[in-house]
C-alpha cells in the first residue's frame, strides 16, 4: 500500500499493512488440517443435543422416550452421529498426541496407547451397561 | 508491590481449563457414549429393552445415589459444551466473524445455559 508524501511521490512504501483474507487457512495443508479438528465441535453439538432432546423427553414420560427412540433411529440422525462418532476420534487421535508433548511424564508411545486404552474401557463399560450385560 | 499499578486479572485460565477438561471428556467418555446411546441402537446392537423408560430413568437418577447420572451428564454434555464454545469462540475468530466480547458471551453464555438445562433436567 502506498501513502502520499509531501513530494507527491506515490512510490514511496506506506507502514507494512498484513493481508488477511477470511480464507486464510485454505492456503496451506497445515492451516486447513487445524480448520478441520476445530470443526470436529460441530457434529459433537449435534450429539450433545440429541442428548438434551433425550433428557427432555426422558422428564416427559414413556411416550415421549419412545418418540426419542425412534427419532435416534431415523437415517440421517444416525448419520450425523456417524458423523460425530468419526470426529470424536479424530479429535481424541490429536489431543492424546498433544498430550506427551505438554507434560513428558512417560515414553510418549506408552501415553498415547494408554489414553486410547482409557477410551476403549470407556466405552467397553458403556456398552456393557446400557445393552444390559451389566 | 503496589495496588495501583496491579494488572486486571484474566478470565482466560478459567475458560481454558473448562476447554481443557471438555476435550479430555470428548476424547474419552463421548466416543463410548455415542456408540452405546446412538450407533448400537440403531444397528441392532441391542435388544430395545435395555433401553426401555424404567431402566434409564433408574440408571440416570437412582444409580450410585444419583451421582452416576450426575457424572454421565458432566461428562458428556456439561465440560463438552463449554469446549464447544471455545473452539467456536475462537473459531469465529479465525473467520473473521467474531472472537470480540460479544461473541464470547454468547459463546459461553449458551454452554452454561445448556448445562443448567441439562442439570435441571435430571434434578
Amino acid at each position: 500500500m502506498n501513502i502520499e508524501t509531501p513530494g507527491g511521490n506515490k512510490q514511496e512504501p506506506g507502514p507494512y499493512q498484513p493481508v488477511m483474507p477470511r480464507t486464510w487457512w485454505l492456503q496451506h495443508r497445515y492451516f486447513r488440517f487445524y480448520m478441520l479438528r476445530e470443526a470436529t465441535v460441530l457434529p459433537l453439538l449435534f450429539f450433545i443435543g440429541c442428548l438434551l432432546y433425550g433428557l427432555y423427553c426422558l422428564s416427559l414420560g414413556e411416550t415421549q422416550w419412545q418418540h426419542w427412540l425412534a427419532f435416534m433411529a431415523k437415517p440421517w440422525v444416525v448419520l450425523l452421529n456417524l458423523l460425530a462418532f468419526a470426529a470424536s476420534l479424530f479429535h481424541a487421535k490429536t489431543f492424546f498426541e498433544l498430550f506427551p508433548r505438554v507434560m513428558p511424564l512417560a515414553p510418549p508411545g506408552l501415553m498415547i496407547a494408554g489414553q486410547w486404552l482409557a477410551t476403549l474401557l470407556v466405552a467397553t463399560g458403556l456398552t456393557l451397561l446400557l445393552g444390559g450385560w451389566l | 508491590m503496589n495496588d495501583t499499578t496491579q494488572a486486571k486479572r484474566s478470565d482466560e485460565p478459567v475458560w481454558w481449563a473448562l476447554f481443557s477438561a471438555g476435550g479430555v471428556c470428548f476424547a474419552v467418555v463421548v466416543p463410548g457414549a455415542i456408540l452405546a446411546l446412538a450407533l448400537l441402537p440403531a444397528f441392532g446392537g441391542f435388544s430395545a429393552d435395555n433401553l426401555s423408560y424404567p431402566r434409564i430413568s433408574a440408571l440416570l437418577h437412582d444409580a450410585l445415589w444419583g451421582l452416576a447420572g450426575l457424572a454421565f451428564i458432566g461428562s458428556v454434555i456439561c465440560l463438552p459444551l463449554f469446549h464447544a464454545a471455545h473452539r467456536i469462540h475462537h473459531g469465529l475468530h479465525d473467520l473473521k466473524l467474531g472472537g470480540g466480547l460479544l461473541s464470547k458471551v454468547l459463546c459461553y453464555g449458551s454452554a452454561a445455559a445448556l448445562s443448567l438445562l441439562a442439570l435441571y433436567l435430571i434434578s
